[in-house]
């Protein structure tokens, strides 16, 4: 493992343990994973794979399912566990805030779930490894009806064990 | 439930109602008051209609049925608009001695509430009050009907315990409508005789009667992460839970022979088609590639549109009679769903964002001509199109939430149907293009209401405790 990657791990596994420590109340910590920070020597456990893969939505514009910058950097991240362990299966489920109609989100969810399914394929995972669901708004992140919240309801989580 | 009236109308007519009354003179001899008085309100109207160019299309339509009042035909059926007149319609004292004959008063009081162009009159309004001494229209003293401003009259009779022979007559002249007898085993089939009342009774009076013919299946919440489907009838009542499995069964669909419903059902792992078969009770679960289910819709031939996933966009599909992939029906590099097909199956409406926001579009199925119905808005979702090709109705994203729009495909006009408070969404028309079922927060949580084509007040869908959502029309199995 290059010293570049080591750093990039260490990076993340301190940002997915800090999002982790944040779940009890407040609000997440979303990780910005960036790579080339300082050289560790700690490496990611399975267990730790899976947590991190786990605990880090990306996130949506409204009715929107390009990724920004900080998807691509998260979904890059999640890249690198998954081709290191590859027998984690990953089901990549879209979700939508409460504003849409049911129907149009689940499409627009399926949408967002296959965008960060092309990219992760694109950076080299197995697409056995992969799979997709949307469940539209069915399932919020955050309740209420503030900008906020839909800021967190449209989103990817990472499903471990599909 | 017997309507014995029909078994042998020749006989039957004669037997029962006697008196040379028969069910086939000639319907428009008896409501041509009813038909002057119509003319007066409708051009009372005359403003509204004066804003249309004169050579706004007419409905196409032409009504099954005795066709009674055409004048009301035409309003019934016609382009979005304003609730034309309401017929005033009182129910007299029923006569005759049955432990029936209450809860068939206050069950067909209570459908006829359903109907926007019709008001019960209080029987306190009528002079001498509502009993009668006769069922019979030439021993009917008419005149204090009249004179509280009534235009029909209904009366009941019990031949026996079980037997009830029903009318309808015009006031202003005493002329009898529509009548017809019935057999009332018990007390489960009070509501259905009300049912057929009211349904020949709305046939009579406008040429359908579909509304007290058909049922509604909804999705019921049963706990956070549980739906599942339930049909009711649109006027309460009947409610029972059709499907039980872990999931959400959502957006149901009604085969046109009432034998299928079929829905989108959606678990832990996937997203299925849901098949419920009224012959045989089973329940089928199918999965697709793609993983991606969403709102099926039966074609009139009993085939079904539905959006799958075709490996990068959500595109509707043809499924054929066993439900499997038959054809592309809409396909596009945005998302394509909600499809929604007329009774000819010729136009299908849908949902698609292949312009950046999501609209209506609307696709001849036989040319594969496409136009954009929605013009207004950056948010038209869940769309309707009326059985009779005329009305697409669809949910518009407000400020304050959805509301309900009407569009006429005849002269590109829309007209707002729903008001809110909350969200109005997933508009669906019944079987005859006038009722319009949608889902609405305006009382806090997803319940489903009653409107029309014209808008007007939304009543209440009786759908017990919890949440419901999706409804989907369809027509009751005898």
């Amino acid at each position: 493992m290059n010293k570049v990657f080591r750093g990039f791990l260490l990076t993340l596994l301190v940002s997915g343990l800090l999002a982790l420590a944040g779940c009890g109340g407040g609000e997440q910590v979303k990780p910005q994973p960036t790579p080339g920070g300082d050289a560790g020597g700690s490496v990611i456990t399975h267990d730790q794979a899976v947590a991190l893969l786990k605990n880090n939505p990306i996130y949506f514009a409204f009715d929107r399912y390009d990724l920004d910058s900080a998807a691509r950097a998260d979904l890059q991240a999640k890249a690198d566990l998954l081709n290191k362990y590859t027998d984690i299966k990953v089901q990549i489920s879209g979700h939508c805030d409460s504003r849409g109609t049911d129907e149009y989100n689940l499409a627009l969810g399926e949408r967002r779930a296959r965008a960060a399914y092309d990219y992760l394929l694109m950076l080299g995972v197995k697409p056995a490894q992969l799979s997709t669901h949307s469940y539209g708004k069915m399932y919020p992140a955050v309740q209420g009806n503030t900008e906020a919240a839909w800021n967190k309801n449209r989103r990817d989580e990472f499903n471990v064990g599909y | 439930m017997v309507s014995y009236m029909n078994k042998d109308k020749a006989i039957r007519q004669r037997a029962v109602f006697g008196a040379g009354r028969s069910f086939s003179r000639p319907a428009g001899r008896f409501v041509l008051p009813l038909l002057a008085a119509w003319v007066l309100i409708l051009l009372s109207f005359s403003a509204v209609f004066a804003a249309q160019p004169e050579n706004s299309p007419q409905p196409e339509y032409v009504p099954q049925g005795a066709g009674l009042q055409p004048s009301l035909n035409q309003r019934f059926l016609a382009p979005v608009g304003p609730a034309a007149y309401q017929v005033q319609t009182v129910m007299a004292e029923p006569l005759g001695e049955s432990l029936y004959k209450r809860e068939l008063h206050a069950s067909v009081e209570h459908n006829l509430s359903y109907l926007p162009f019709m008001q019960v009159v209080d029987p306190r309004a009528v002079p001498g009050g509502t009993l009668l001494g006769s069922a019979l229209g030439e021993e009917i003293d008419f005149e204090r009907f009249r004179i509280s401003r009534t235009d029909n009259l209904l009366t009941a009779r019990w031949v026996d315990e079980h037997k009830v022979e029903m009318r309808v007559y015009e006031v202003l002249e005493g002329k009898f409508i529509f009548g017809a007898g019935f057999e009332v085993p018990d007390a489960a089939a009070v509501s259905g005789v009300a049912d057929e009342f009211c349904a020949q009774y709305m046939e009579a009076l406008i040429g359908r009667g579909d509304f007290f013919r058909s049922m509604l299946a909804c999705s019921k919440s049963g706990g956070p992460r549980k739906s599942d489907i339930w049909v009711v009838k649109p006027t309460g009542g009947d409610l029972r839970q059709i499907t039980n499995i872990p999931g959400h069964a959502i957006s149901p669909t009604w085969s046109h022979d009432g034998r299928f419903i079929v829905f989108g059902h959606i678990d832990e792992r996937s997203h299925a088609l849901g098949v419920w078969d009224a012959f045989t009770n089973n329940l089928q679960r199918l999965r697709f590639p793609g993983n991606t289910v969403i709102g099926p819709c039966f074609m009139p031939d009993n085939k079904v549109a539905v959006s799958l996933s075709d490996g990068r966009n959500p595109s509707i599909f043809l499924l054929d009679r066993d439900f499997k992939k038959e054809k592309t029906l809409v396909s596009s590099w945005a998302i394509d769903v909600s499809p929604s097909v007329d009774a000819s199956g010729e136009r299908m409406v849908y949902t698609s964002s292949r312009l950046g926001n999501p609209h209506i579009f609307m696709t001849n199925l036989k040319t594969g001509e496409t136009v954009k119905v929605s013009n207004e808005g950056k948010y038209n979702t869940d769309p309707c199109i009326s059985p009779d090709g005329t009305l697409v109705v669809f949910a518009r994203q407000m400020g304050e939430g959805h509301r309900i729009f009407a569009h006429d495909l005849r002269t590109g006009q829309e007209q707002q149907i729903s008001f809110g408070p909350g969200s109005d969404e997933q508009p669906e028309f019944a079987p005859d293009s006038y009722f319009i079922a949608f889902t609405s927060t305006r009382a806090g949580s997803k319940k489903i209401y009653l409107t029309t084509r014209h808008g007007g007040e939304a009543k209440p869908v009786n759908t017990g405790a919890g949440e419901a959502a999706f409804p989907a029309w369809g027509a009751r199995r005898r």
